[in-house]
């Protein structure tokens, strides 16, 4: 996740990965693989072990 | 001066250039020509006057992963009345062409809108873009239905590319960013500027109104920036000072310059002139 492992647990849902890391769904975007959600619309589908996730989020920039 | 005499200032363009003189891009109609952007600033309440002040339609705001430990600059979405402004989410970070398209992706799912600042800068050291990397993201993108409005350097035939892509605009940089030197090479600008076929907007490396005010008067259509507004000592101030300079210079190319002379020409008539003979001072019309 992000560039890093991430400890997998079996069943772990992405909509479950977001509550573990306190993420406010409404705040970011995610990338599972190669599909993009808004993070409120992502589906809540169970992980696998070398599914590539990418959570962001919009800041500050020129 | 407050915020609000600035604000009101500053979108209040002259009668003569306003309604006449819209700003075409990505399909929609502006009345400002300057874009800002939402990086640097020392607080959201700062920033906010920066771009009340400014007149501006058009903010730029980056993409990064969220860090779990440091909330940085969370809750700009929310600090910002975005029903005011076009959104451009940039690539800013993105060293190749993949890493463009995956965050443009990612941009327009946390934002909804399609427009994106494309950036593939593989040197930190000097920021300057991979024109190669930016033209193969720049199809990609365009392909995908963004709006893609790509950084480059001042290269007409690169520009000429892009335009072939699909881009809604070319952004060739006055100098690398966060330098504040200007204008470095105004006949480069130049050849991007004849024939362009889409808005040309000078992005990166303004460092003063003038500068702004140069590229407008030379043809851009446009000008983004952040730095000089946001490391000014008084940003609300300088995001003013910035959409006077813009206005001022799009109202001098609309003017048309007079041609430069290599001689002087006086602007008073010679004849008539009240004189007194002086034996310093030859008289030309004098007997020889």
């Amino acid at each position: 996740m992000n560039g890093a492992a991430h400890p997998h647990r079996p069943h772990l849902t992405l909509h479950a990965l977001l509550r573990d890391l306190n993420i406010d769904p409404a705040r970011v975007a995610v990338a599972v693989n190669d599909d993009f959600y808004p993070g409120a619309q992502a589906p809540d589908r169970p992980l696998e072990e070398d599914d590539v996730i990418e959570i962001v989020r919009i800041i500050g920039g020129g | 001066m407050s915020s609000r005499s600035f604000a009101s200032s500053a979108a209040a363009e002259p009668a003569h250039t306003a309604p006449a003189d819209p700003f075409r891009l990505g399909g929609r109609t502006f009345t400002s020509r300057l874009l800002l952007g939402t990086g640097k600033f020392r607080d959201f309440t700062v920033m906010r006057a920066a771009l009340e002040a400014s007149g501006t339609q058009i903010v730029t705001v980056a993409v990064r992963r969220v860090e779990l430990n440091a909330p940085g600059h969370a809750g700009l979405l929310d600090a910002v009345d975005w029903d005011r402004y076009q959104l451009l989410p940039n690539t800013a970070g993105c060293r190749t062409a993949d890493e463009a398209v995956r965050v443009a992706r990612l941009a327009r799912a946390a934002t909804g809108t399609n427009w994106v600042k494309l950036e593939v800068i593989p040197d930190a050291r000097h920021l300057l873009p991979d024109p190669v990397g930016t033209l193969r993201a720049a199809e990609t993108l365009a392909a995908d239905g963004f709006t893609v409005l790509p950084y480059v350097q001042a290269d007409a035939v690169l520009a000429r590319a892009l335009e072939a892509a699909g881009c809604a605009a070319v952004m060739p940089l006055a100098s690398p960013i966060g330098t504040g030197r200007g204008l470095r090479a105004p006949e480069l600008l130049r050849t991007v500027l004849d024939g362009a076929q889409v808005p040309i907007i000078v992005d990166a490396g303004l460092g003063v109104p003038s500068d702004a005010a140069q590229a407008l008067e030379l043809g851009a259509d446009a000008a983004l920036l952040n730095t000089a507004v946001a490391e000014a000592r008084d940003p609300e101030r300088m995001a003013y000072a910035f959409a006077l300079g813009v206005q001022a210079g799009r109202a001098a190319f609309l003017a048309g310059r007079m041609l430069p002379r290599d001689h002087a020409s006086p602007s008073s008539p010679p004849e008539g002139a009240v004189r007194l003979p002086d034996p310093e001072v030859p008289d030309p019309e004098g007997p020889l």
